[in-house]
């Protein structure tokens, strides 16, 4: 019985030759692949682009719209932020540029001109409302989503700009550069939960904290942060520590 | 806890920030204390213009009284009153140079240039005028600025001081 093909040299040179011959097809076949793969993502490029520019207007108005577009960016791997263009398929495609750029605006004024009352940290929530408020009626509404895509562009500026989740559903934006340890991260969950006040006590109770460490923290944020204001007239403990981007202005 | 502005019986609006129980106390920290001072010279100011309230004293403050009234005192905003203590002062929420407008402006519309007046009649007018209640420094202050654009003249009268106002404007 012949094995297929032949025995000896002229097989490997057989042999060779077969190898050669999938090798070609297999890049052939990688090549079509990949010819196909552009063409799609042309016409995926251009349906994007087409339904972003019939859109634009209800991108730019309804915040529900934006953030429903940008989860389908996100879906399918399209970083709206990233691109060429500085803001990315927002200012490039959509040609909300300008209106990025000012939403950035707004938002550094409303955190400059709070700074010091805070100390540079700023809950989300009245973030919002100050840039709303900004904004007036005209500018459309404006949803958390928005702020922190915002701020994610700021990043090159350097300033320090940052969004800090400091549990329990709460955001706080941070606008100066500072180190905020973790331990002043608890402080400031606290402080959110409590309408801005904390004292030694309280992180010794709901932590379990040793009272070194609740004092250092809150020193540290009273002298060296300026993150908050001290009471010595405290009626529950004598001496108590009020976080002013925590409490509710009713302005 | 929210924390609003509220309405005194008086009518006058105090803002939200005096609901904030650290804004009566002396703050460690510079920079913030310097915010609490601020906001505190603010706020005794137009409070006292609202209730056209001269004399501020130590005693009627809180605990960091003194060290604001010291702050206001360097900003001119008050002038410790009489000089050489600090337990009380005269709030400037007019500064002299004001008076001296307002007092020049005052005499001007009722009729009373060229006439002289004795300080107390200006003090006491039978009609109340911006001037009523003003204390005799505020006043002299008020006059001798006057005098330096020759809007005014120190007259000496049988009991007390006397002032004959002559128009002219700030500018002369």
């Amino acid at each position: 019985m012949h094995r297929l093909g032949g025995v000896g040299l002229a097989a490997f040179d057989r042999q060779q030759l077969s190898q050669r011959s999938f090798a070609e097809l297999s890049s052939e076949l990688s090549q079509a692949q990949v010819d196909l793969l552009h063409a799609q993502l042309d016409q995926f490029r251009t349906a994007l682009v087409r339904f972003a520019s019939t859109h634009r207007d209800s991108i730019r108005r309804d915040p529900n719209f934006r953030h429903a577009f940008q989860q389908m960016c996100a879906k399918i791997g399209v970083d709206p932020l990233a691109g060429p263009r500085k803001g990315g398929w927002w200012a490039e495609i959509l040609n909300l540029g300008d209106w990025q750029y000012e939403l950035g605006v707004q938002i550094v004024d409303v955190c400059v001109s709070t700074r010091e009352r805070n100390g540079g940290l700023i809950e989300m929530g009245e973030l919002v409302r100050l840039v709303s408020k900004l904004r007036g009626v005209a500018g459309g509404v404006i949803a958390e989503d928005d702020v922190i895509r915002s701020i994610k562009t700021l990043k090159p500026l350097g300033a320090g700009y940052e969004v800090i989740d400091v549990g329990s559903g709460k955001k706080m934006v941070r606008s100066v550069p500072m180190q905020l340890d973790e331990d002043q991260a608890v402080v400031l969950a606290i402080a959110n939960q409590e309408g801005g006040r904390v004292s030694e006590q309280l992180l010794v109770s709901r932590k379990a904290w040793m009272p070194e460490r609740a004092k250092a923290a809150l020193e540290n944020m009273l002298l060296r942060d300026g993150l908050c204001w001290l009471d010595d007239q405290d009626e529950v403990n004598g001496v108590a520590y009020w976080v002013p981007s925590a409490m509710h202005w009713d302005e | 806890m929210s924390l609003s502005p509220h309405t005194t019986p008086s009518g006058f609006l105090l803002p939200s920030i005096h609901a904030a129980p650290p804004f009566f106390t002396q703050q460690p920290n510079p920079a913030t204390q310097a915010i609490v001072t601020e906001q505190w010279s603010r706020l005794i100011l137009s409070y006292a213009r609202h209730r056209q309230l001269f004399t501020v004293r130590v005693e009627d403050a809180e605990v960091t009284g003194a060290y604001i009234l010291e702050q206001m005192a360097a900003k001119n905003q008050l002038v410790y009153d009489p000089p050489k203590q600090s337990r009380s002062a005269l709030l400037y929420w007019r500064t002299p140079e004001e008076w001296a407008e307002v007092l020049h402006e005052w005499a001007s519309t009722t009729g009373q240039l060229n006439t002289i007046l004795t300080f107390y009649e200006i003090i006491e007018p039978p009609v109340p005028s911006p001037l009523s209640g003003i204390p005799m420094q505020i006043l002299r202050k008020a006059i001798h600025i006057l005098t330096k654009t020759n809007r005014a003249q120190i007259i000496a009268v049988a009991d007390g001081e006397g002032v004959r106002f002559l128009p002219g404007n700030a500018g002369k």
